[in-house]
């Protein structure tokens, strides 16, 4: 697993990685000082985290009613694998995770693409960023209010005359996908807009000069220079998003809460839905456990194959 | 935070040694306030604080205008109303000095709030409310109740969660308290006594607090806007087939008003909607054995008219609930609706609704050969926790929020906390002020209502889920509802139901699901 | 800047799709505005009104009925103090995984990211046990302990980034002077992806504000709740869902972050030339 291979030489055209020279530490401290400096970190998340961590897995081997434990082993995972609320959960979150996440990829891209040369970018960022500072459970609100309390959705579009009919936002299976999409891609397009225009702002001037004078056009430039000196933290910024979207709960809790007949519902509510409706808490826990392997295997897969690509 | 048992306070004591005022106090402001407001100066006189629960002081100048209400109004009958009855002294006497720890959800939280001080000055007890965000609420309780050791002495909650948590010991019995202080159970209407109040024929476990039904609800003006006829409460909408008839004529005019609205969400809201519908087509939930038998006949013909009344509804139903359902029907988006009895009243106030001068209740449609069996649905129920230090305290300030009169101001206020007491709802002067009340009162002695069984929470939420995916056509009504039976056989086999020894027992708690069984129908 | 326009896509285009944008984003937030500012009734209606009756009802109720200054202060409180904690954590183990070569960096980076993976409803029940355990619940201290560990991973890795980025010769050249590894860090790295760790921070803040369900547990009274927890309370039991109110307490929030981000921003932009200086 290499996260590590690349050294962020951005700012030069094609040198390799070079090592590290301490010339002056005594070997043992030269070896110890990066633990020192990850220990803080390492030792908080562990404190916090630790306890919590064990205790879902321990209780994921449980049945767990209220305050009574009954010890049943793997039985809530095999239920759990062959509950097809689980798979459709996993369905669904791939499906609208996938959807918003690629949506908003290409949006805050070509955004970026056209406002990080551009000298009114202060401006623009400030106003891009607006979504992204407000509670997100308040944005979900918004939408809530927009696409099905309000009637607000219907109403344009009917008035626009796109639609001669409303739109039913939450019994239909795909429109009621689509609301918690816009809501995600409205919101954290930002997160990921501020991110490329910092990272395509940061470099070099000289790469795209020299590139220019030779006669290639814009399109050339940014799709083949700009475009892959930044993929590293593309990579980065996808991964944090992408964890994110995958626990995707508050906009399903406000808007949808699953419907139509669960097709919304993502792993994060069926987890809740599971825990503190069901109170079936040992089942909840083997969801998230799963949950947790499967996003640690894709993110482990993910970041390794774009930093290999990222390099050069 | 752990709540320290008071010691036995007496004015006498009081004055004796003053450190006892800081040993009293405890934790947190609020405790250190009161127990120094009680003490410092001295309590006033009950008659005095009772002279003010009137309904000049309680109810809103809004709606005293609207129905003319004078401020000594009598909305409930002051011989029925337990706070008028008891010995306050007495209560000082024993509690003075107490608190209680008080769990509400938000939104009640301030009907609560206001109606708490004269509790204190009355008892002498200082009362810590903490409010809880509705939705969560059940979360933060689960959390309180795994915990082992609630920090609560009083909760409020949905009455279904009754048994979930009465049958897990949770909570303290509290006949003998009833017993002692002689609550007046006997005003409540039979169904919300038997069903939020006592408990699987095992004694009180509750103290019925926002007793619900659910009811049709039309608007006369815009019935006759479309129709040219107009609608009484009994004849003109005599069965389903004509509500769904009447509602598909209303559901042309278009202009952002739909037919009628329902609650087909997912979760609970469904099975609400459908229970409603299928207890009037004679479906029972279960058989004597607590064996599921809802998806026959009746269960499958109710879930078909809940289909065919959504052609009629607004595009987004299945994902209803109560929120949406309520915000649509007072902003003037149906023409008529299936909901609890507050959409009757909160419908009659400006403040809150946009057809304030256009809302009629009318009577339960029946079905032929069916029932009639209006349904008690949901509502909430009041308890004291089995952990708890002040366990008598507690119950008496939940007689307190009970008490007629409160809870009949509390209707006049339309702030969605409803009273079950006979002598409030047939009150004449309360009828003047709740659109629904006649109706509703009448309806009461027939309700129909599901047994709160351990375990019924988490199936009125998969029967739920089950009914949605009918309504959003993922599957037919039969399929869904042999579904739900199944999760039903699965959860009560997980609850110990079917292993010998169930944990209610059935002939106990059958006659509180209906209690309208060998009556004439007033309709 | 070198003007690179007559090379640039061309400017009508450019002005298009983001002004497009720009108003995709604004329009719903005003709307949302004045929907805070109208009666309630005038919300949900059969055809929804734009231009409602303004009233500054639902903002005087929010403080009013409600102890809203403790729940701002709260939130204030426990985001700044959440931030403060990560980037103390952060900026040192940003800083290892950029540069340094050591046996378990992988594992630890990942470690890192990875605890942001866990689903809070399955976590939220030890949590608070452990604050309770810990004689730490209904604090401030709690939600702020609580939010660091919740936002570390995001802080530690937006930082690490942007310290990526800058090119070693400065390191290096720093060293050959004899500048310990430590001095290296606090008077050349830092303040060299300042931009980065701002922009981390913001981000955490955004994060902090908005957490709920351990808000939801860990608080029980005004000493504790914060803003996202005042916002649920407007959302439930028998009063369906205030939107106005919703709205109002929203803006509350929205108002001391967008402040900051406008403040820091020079920050931002000052830091964000770095790149082109050639070193």
């Amino acid at each position: 697993m290499s996260i590590a291979t690349t050294t962020g030489d951005k700012g030069r055209a094609a040198s390799a990685a070079r090592p590290r020279l301490y010339r002056r530490r005594s070997p043992m401290r030269r070896k110890l000082f990066p633990y020192l400096l990850v220990m803080p970190a390492v030792v908080y998340l562990l404190g916090i985290t630790l306890y919590p961590g064990i205790y879902a897995m321990v209780q994921s081997l449980f049945r767990v009613r209220f305050a009574s434990w009954q010890f049943i082993g793997l039985d809530n995972y095999q239920k759990l694998f062959s509950d097809p609320e689980f798979w459709a959960s996993l369905w669904n979150t791939f499906v609208i995770g996938a959807s918003a996440l690629a949506l908003q990829f290409v949006i805050a891209l070509t955004l970026a693409a056209f406002a990080y040369r551009d000298p009114w970018v202060r401006g623009w960022r400030i106003v891009f960023l607006l979504p992204m500072l407000f509670m997100p459970s308040a944005v979900s609100f918004i939408w809530k209010l927009a696409f099905n309390d309000g009637g607000v959705v219907n109403d344009l579009l009917m008035g626009a005359g796109l639609i001669s009919s409303p739109l039913d936002f939450l019994g239909n299976t795909w429109l009621a996908r689509l609301s918690l999409v816009i809501t995600d891609v409205w919101q954290w397009t930002p997160f990921l807009f501020i991110i490329f225009v910092a990272a395509l702002q940061s470099q070099d001037m000289e790469i795209e000069e020299a590139a220019r004078l030779d006669g290639a056009r814009w399109r050339q430039i940014f799709f083949n220079i700009s475009l892959p000196m930044i993929k590293p933290i593309v990579a980065v910024a996808l991964v944090l998003r992408g964890i994110d979207i995958v626990t995707m709960f508050t906009s399903v809790f406000i808007i949808t809460g699953g419907t139509p007949g669960g097709a919304t519902e993502t792993v994060s509510y069926f987890i809740y839905r599971n825990g503190f409706k069901r109170f079936d808490f040992g089942y909840a826990s083997a969801a998230s456990v799963v949950l947790l392997v499967a996003t640690v295997i894709l993110a482990q897969t993910f970041v390794k194959r774009f930093f290999k690509s990222g390099r050069d | 935070m752990p709540m320290k048992g008071g010691s036995l306070l007496t004015r006498r004591s009081m004055l004796r040694s003053g450190a006892v005022l800081g040993a009293a106090a405890g934790f947190g402001g609020v405790s250190l306030v009161s127990v120094s407001r009680g003490f410092a100066a001295d309590l006033p006189d009950p008659a005095k604080v009772l002279a003010e629960i009137n309904v000049g002081k309680y109810v809103k100048a809004d709606y005293r205008k609207q129905y003319g209400l004078a401020d000594d109004e009598l909305l409930w009958d002051p011989k029925k109303d337990w706070i008028r009855t008891v010995d306050w002294e007495k209560v000082r006497s024993e509690f003075a000095g107490k608190t209680v720890k008080f769990a509400i959800g938000a939104a009640d939280a301030e009907s609560a709030q206001d109606g708490l001080k004269p509790f204190e000055q009355l008892s002498g007890m200082s009362v810590e409310l903490v409010p809880i965000p509705d939705d969560s609420l059940y979360d933060k309780v689960v959390a309180e109740f795994v915990s082992g050791n609630a920090s609560f002495d009083a909760l409020q909650f949905f009455s279904p969660w009754l048994g979930d948590f009465a049958g897990q010991g949770f909570l303290a019995k509290l006949d003998e308290f009833a017993e002692k202080w002689k609550l007046p159970l006997d005003d409540f209407y039979d169904t919300y006594k038997l069903n939020y109040g006592y408990w699987g024929g095992q004694g009180l476990y509750g103290i019925p607090f926002d007793c619900d039904i659910q009811q049709v609800h039309f608007r006369p003006k815009y019935f006759k806007e479309v129709t040219g006829g107009s609608i009484d409460t009994k004849n003109t909408i005599k069965t389903y087939d004509d509500l769904i008839k009447f509602s598909g004529e209303l559901n042309k005019a278009g202009k952002g008003v739909a037919g009628i609205g329902l609650m087909g969400g997912r979760g609970f809201w469904s099975t609400y909607t459908w229970e409603h519908i299928a207890a009037q087509y004679g479906m029972d939930l279960f058989n004597d054995k607590w064996e599921p038998v809802f998806n026959g006949d009746a269960g499958v013909k109710a879930l078909e008219t809940i289909l065919a009344l959504q052609k009629n509804a607004p595009t987004g139903i299945a994902g209803w609930g109560w929120a949406e359902n309520r915000a649509a029907w007072l902003g003037g988006q149906l023409a008529s609706n299936i909901s609890w009895q507050d959409s009757g009243t909160q419908a009659t106030r400006p403040d809150q609704s946009k057809i304030s001068d256009d809302v009629l209740t009318i009577y339960e449609p029946r079905v032929s050969g069916g029932r009639f069996a209006p349904p008690n649905i949901a509502g909430s129920t009041s308890v004291v926790t089995a952990t708890s230090k002040n366990a008598e305290g507690a119950f008496l300030m939940l007689g307190f929020l009970t008490t007629a009169s409160i809870m009949a101001m509390n209707e006049a206020n339309a702030n969605g906390v409803a009273p079950g007491y006979r002598s409030v709802l047939a009150n004449p002067n309360l009828r003047k002020v709740s659109q629904p009340a006649e109706v509703w009162a009448t309806e009461l002695d027939y309700a129909w209502c599901a047994p709160r069984l351990p375990g019924m929470f988490e199936m009125e939420q998969a029967l739920g889920n089950e009914i949605n995916k009918a309504i959003v056509g993922q599957s037919s009504p039969k399929e869904a509802l042999d579904a739900g039976a199944k999760a039903w056989k699965e959860i009560m086999d997980k609850n110990g139901f079917y292993g010998g020894k169930p944990p209610v027992d059935f002939a106990a708690v059958a006659d509180a699901t209906w209690v309208g069984k060998g009556k004439t129908p007033p309709v | 800047m070198k003007s690179l326009k007559h090379r640039a896509p061309s400017k009508i285009l450019r002005l298009a799709i983001l002004g497009a944008w720009a108003l995709f984003c604004v329009l719903p937030i005003l709307w949302f505005l004045s929907i805070g500012l109208r009666p309630r009734t005038e919300i949900i209606l059969p055809q929804p009104l734009y231009w409602p009756t303004w009233t500054i009802d639902a903002w005087n109720m929010i403080w009013s009925d409600w102890p809203m200054g403790y729940y701002l202060r709260n939130s204030i409180v426990a985001v700044l103090g959440s931030v403060v904690i990560d980037l103390l954590l952060a900026i040192p183990a940003a800083y290892a995984l950029a540069r340094y070569r050591f046996k378990l960096r992988e594992d630890i980076g990942f470690y890192i990211l990875s605890t942001r993976m866990m689903a809070p409803a399955v976590v939220a029940i030890p949590i608070f046990f452990l604050f309770r355990n810990l004689g730490l619940l209904d604090t401030v201290w709690a939600l702020m302990l609580v939010y660091a560990a919740m936002n570390l991973s995001l802080v530690t890795w937006i930082v690490r980034s942007y310290m990526l980025d800058i090119p070693p010769e400065i390191e290096d050249a720093a060293r050959t002077d004899g500048a310990t590894d430590l001095k290296i860090l606090v008077l050349i790295i830092v303040p060299m992806c300042l931009p980065g760790i701002i922009t981390a921070g913001v981000i955490a803040i955004i994060f902090g504000i908005n957490e709920f369900l351990f808000t939801l547990l860990i608080a029980s009274t005004k000493s504790a709740y914060t803003l996202s927890v005042a916002l649920a309370n407007f959302t439930g039991g028998s009063d369906g869902v205030i939107y106005n109110a919703i709205s109002m307490v929203a803006f509350l929030a929205f108002m001391p972050v967008l402040v900051l981000l406008i403040a820091i921003q020079n920050h931002l932009s000052r830091g964000l030339t770095m790149g082109a200086v050639k070193g």
